[in-house]
């Protein structure tokens, strides 16, 4: 697979295209093409109570959208990539979801939220909506500029070239193998990938040691040859394996290997089977100061 | 407006009512348990005035700051008649807010919501070409849909079907307002489901099928109206001398999804039914009593709501660009419509003693009740306008008697009466964008598909005055004179 179209959606909140020309690093992954996408919501102009819709309103916005898209086209096409403008009415994840389909892009790249005092997440309900709906396609939540907890410091972090060193975390399902292949065709925006199992609380507790021995060399073996196949689509690659609370384990890994982005297989779940079973998948997504990458 | 502008005006306007409310009460005290609606003051009606003329006048001169704000508009007026009436006839003005909440405004707004949800989740596929002869059809259906599944349902459930039909149309602003006149409102005249008044109506002991009288002055509309649609429709037509588009890929064939819903739908019917057909006693809840068989009717309409939503697929809802948006802003305007109307119904209900005596004795006729009843559902949204006039004319007749004997002997002996306000509140809230919740719902959803819809005096003048008024002025003269 070549990764040469990429949704990328925005609501111009800032650093908007700050995250949009950290994508330009895709390039040497054989990027051609990017979709600027804003999706306008439908009540933001329309079911006026007992008024109707505000076409003036609609026209403002896309509009204005539509200025500061032709501003990015502009840097975007001296960077040697074209670009192709959308801008919509309606509900916002679904229509996401449509357009990339119907553009056949390879990847959806979207949102960043502030994150708050009182809800440490970097994820809003709209993209973690869009995380269980792309069942096809590769979401990328980028997150340009964020504060985080470090060493019990608020710092400030700029996730700027966020495809050189991503933490591919794997659990050996589907779509950790889709991500794996998703990895491979990144090669030349990547330096190096380091791959991640941890062998978690669930599948460790009451075991014994002889049977932990054993899960331990399987899962080595299995990283080994994760990485092979990685070196042999000629990227670098280094395994890891570590046990304990996956979510936690994987955002301290990240830390400690200084990744710049976590990429991971989903099997999107829904909000209902979510409540229930949980989604490391989307609890990564929500806790990590890096860009997520979540790979159906 | 700025918060603290907004704050000034709602301190000057407690501190105009207030001390009349105030005074009011001191003279009722004497009594012991007052009559509230013999003592209330008319300015105490300013806060449902002035919640009423936000509906009719913000969207119209002030769109934006309405669209993002209304919902504190509403809780502004609300609280501009509860603060002082609460504070001037605490445990019995408390009883009236907690009934009209219990009893009046929990079971509207689930009623609606169920509705809503279900009729959401029903998806009408397929390639259809708007040629005169389809369209009279489809508006056949969402007319006889309306009394079932409710005007907002029939609607939403027919104008995206509709609209996609006709888009190669070069004239379809008539096609669109002619919707409204017929699915959007005339259509739910039949059943308390069809149209929010009817439903009032219901709640306050007016039989399920009573409504059915109606039916007479319902047909004569329709028919009226669908034959100056059809002559329209075929001049414009004719005029546009447009063939069938060239098919865009696949035809898709007709075809109904979320099928099921229809059985939720007949659930909905059957438990509102059973409400007015049952007895199981009565439970007090905050003070107020409510028929066991109310609650019921309420947690089933609920529980076709719920099934609805787990058994049709996300994606059928999306397909149908279902969103809870409008039904939010019809909970947020009602709350702040049915406690501000509090005041103004007791006064009506008080009939010759209270401040509303001109209005009553002006209002004798059955024709004053449908055009009176009719023009101010025209402005003012039709459901609490019904219920005014409901009371008036209980207040009229049967002053001070309770509703439980007075709404039988209304019905037996002054049933006419009842038709004109039945059919007045339904029939003339297509007259205005504001005449109906379904009616904006409808011009938004069109002028988003790029239909053009005409302005709201646009919308009066050029086709509610020669067409609707022209109609209701023939059922005036067969049915009321």
């Amino acid at each position: 697979m070549k990764l040469t179209k990429v949704l990328f959606a925005t609501k111009f909140r800032e650093l908007a295209f700050d995250a949009l020309e950290s994508l330009l690093d895709l390039k040497a992954a054989g990027l051609k093409e990017i979709i600027l996408t804003y999706i306008i919501p439908r009540e933001e102009v329309g079911f006026v109570p007992y008024g109707g819709y505000m076409k003036d309103e609609e026209e403002r916005l896309r509009e204005q959208a539509r200025i500061r898209f032709e501003d990015w086209q502009e840097a975007l096409s001296k960077a040697g990539v074209d670009s192709k403008i959308r801008i919509e009415v309606g509900e916002p994840v679904p229509k996401l979801v449509r357009i990339a389909e119907k553009e056949k892009v390879n990847l959806i790249v979207a949102g960043r939220k502030k994150r708050t005092a009182l809800e440490k997440v970097y994820v809003g309900s709209h993209t973690l909506d869009l995380l269980r709906r792309s069942t096809a396609i590769p979401v990328l939540i980028s997150k340009y500029m964020v504060y985080c907890d470090m060493e019990g410091q608020c710092v400030r972090r700029v996730n700027e070239h966020p495809f050189q060193r991503p933490l591919f975390a794997t659990d050996w399902s589907k779509p950790s193998q889709n991500a794996l292949e998703f990895i491979t065709s990144l090669k030349g925006a990547v330096d190096k990938v380091d791959v991640v199992h941890v062998i978690g609380v669930k599948i460790s507790k009451g075991l014994d040691k002889t049977e932990l021995y054993r899960i331990e060399k399987e899962s080595k073996e299995r990283l080994d040859k994760y990485c092979a196949t990685l070196k042999k689509a000629g990227l670098e690659a280094e395994p890891h394996l570590a046990a304990g609370r996956t979510a936690s384990e994987i955002i301290r890994l990240s830390r400690e290997l200084n990744s710049t982005m976590i990429v991971q297989g989903t099997t999107g779940k829904d909000r209902v089977k979510e409540f229930f079973i949980g989604s490391v998948s989307h609890r990564i997504a929500e806790a990590s100061e890096l860009p997520t990458l979540l790979v159906p | 407006m700025t918060r603290g502008k907004l704050s000034l005006l709602f301190l000057l306007l407690c501190l105009t009512v207030f001390p009349s409310v105030a005074l009011a009460s001191e003279a009722g005290h004497g009594h012991g348990g007052i009559n509230l609606g013999e003592v209330l003051p008319l300015y105490s009606c300013i806060p449902f005035a002035g919640m009423l003329l936000s509906i009719a006048l913000f969207p119209l001169f002030a769109p934006k700051f309405w669209h993002h704000h209304f919902g504190k508009i509403s809780a502004f007026w609300a609280a501009a008649i509860a603060i002082p009436f609460l504070i001037a006839y605490k445990g019995q003005a408390l009883y009236e807010f907690l009934h009209i909440i219990l009893a009046d405004y929990v079971p509207f707004i689930i009623l609606l919501w169920a509705l809503y949800t279900i009729a959401g989740g029903i998806l009408l596929r397929g390639s259809l070409r708007g040629t005169p002869v389809v369209n009279t059809v489809m508006l056949i259906i969402g007319t006889a849909l309306a009394s079932w599944m409710g005007t907002t349902g029939a609607a939403m459930l027919m104008i995206r079907p509709f609209l996609r039909a006709n888009n190669y149309r070069k004239y379809r602003t008539f096609m669109v307002v002619f919707f409204i006149f017929l699915v959007a409102n005339i259509g739910g005249s039949l059943t308390p489901l069809g149209d929010p008044p009817l439903f009032l109506g219901f709640l306050h002991g007016v039989p399920f099928f009573w409504t059915f009288n109606i039916l007479p002055h319902m047909l004569v509309a329709v028919g009226i109206l669908l034959v100056i649609y059809f002559v329209l429709d075929t001049y414009f037509y004719k005029k546009e001398g447009v063939t069938a588009p060239v098919e865009e890929g696949v035809k898709e064939p007709l075809k109904v999804e979320g099928i099921y819903n229809f059985i939720f739908l007949g659930g909905v019917v059957g438990a509102v039914l059973m409400s007015g057909m049952v007895k199981w006693g009565e439970i007090s809840v905050l003070g107020v009593h409510r028929g066991v068989q109310e609650w019921v009717r309420d947690g089933l309409l609920i529980l076709l709501g719920v099934l609805s939503l787990i058994a049709t697929p996300k994606k059928l809802r999306e397909d149908n660009d279902f969103t809870w948006f409008p039904i939010q802003e019809v909970a947020y305007l009602f709350i702040g419509i049915f406690l501000t109307m509090v005041p103004c119904l007791l006064i009506l209900k008080a009939g010759a003693k209270g401040q509303l005596a001109f209005l009553i004795e002006t209002v004798k006729e059955p024709i004053h009740y449908f055009w009176m009843t009719g023009m101010l559902s025209s402005f003012l949204d039709n459901a609490p306008t019904y219920l005014t006039f409901f009371s008036t004319a209980l207040g009229g007749f049967y002053p001070g008697m309770a509703e439980a004997q007075a709404v039988p002997l209304l019905i037996a002996e002054n049933n006419i009466y009842l038709k004109g306000i039945a059919a007045g509140a339904v029939f003339f809230g297509a007259c205005t964008y504001i005449g109906n919740a379904p009616n904006f719902m409808v011009r938004s959803i069109a002028e988003e598909a790029g239909t053009p819809m005409p302005s709201f005096f646009g919308y009066m003048l050029k086709y509610s005055i020669p067409f609707l008024i022209s109609t209701f002025i023939v059922i005036s003269f067969i049915f009321f004179v």
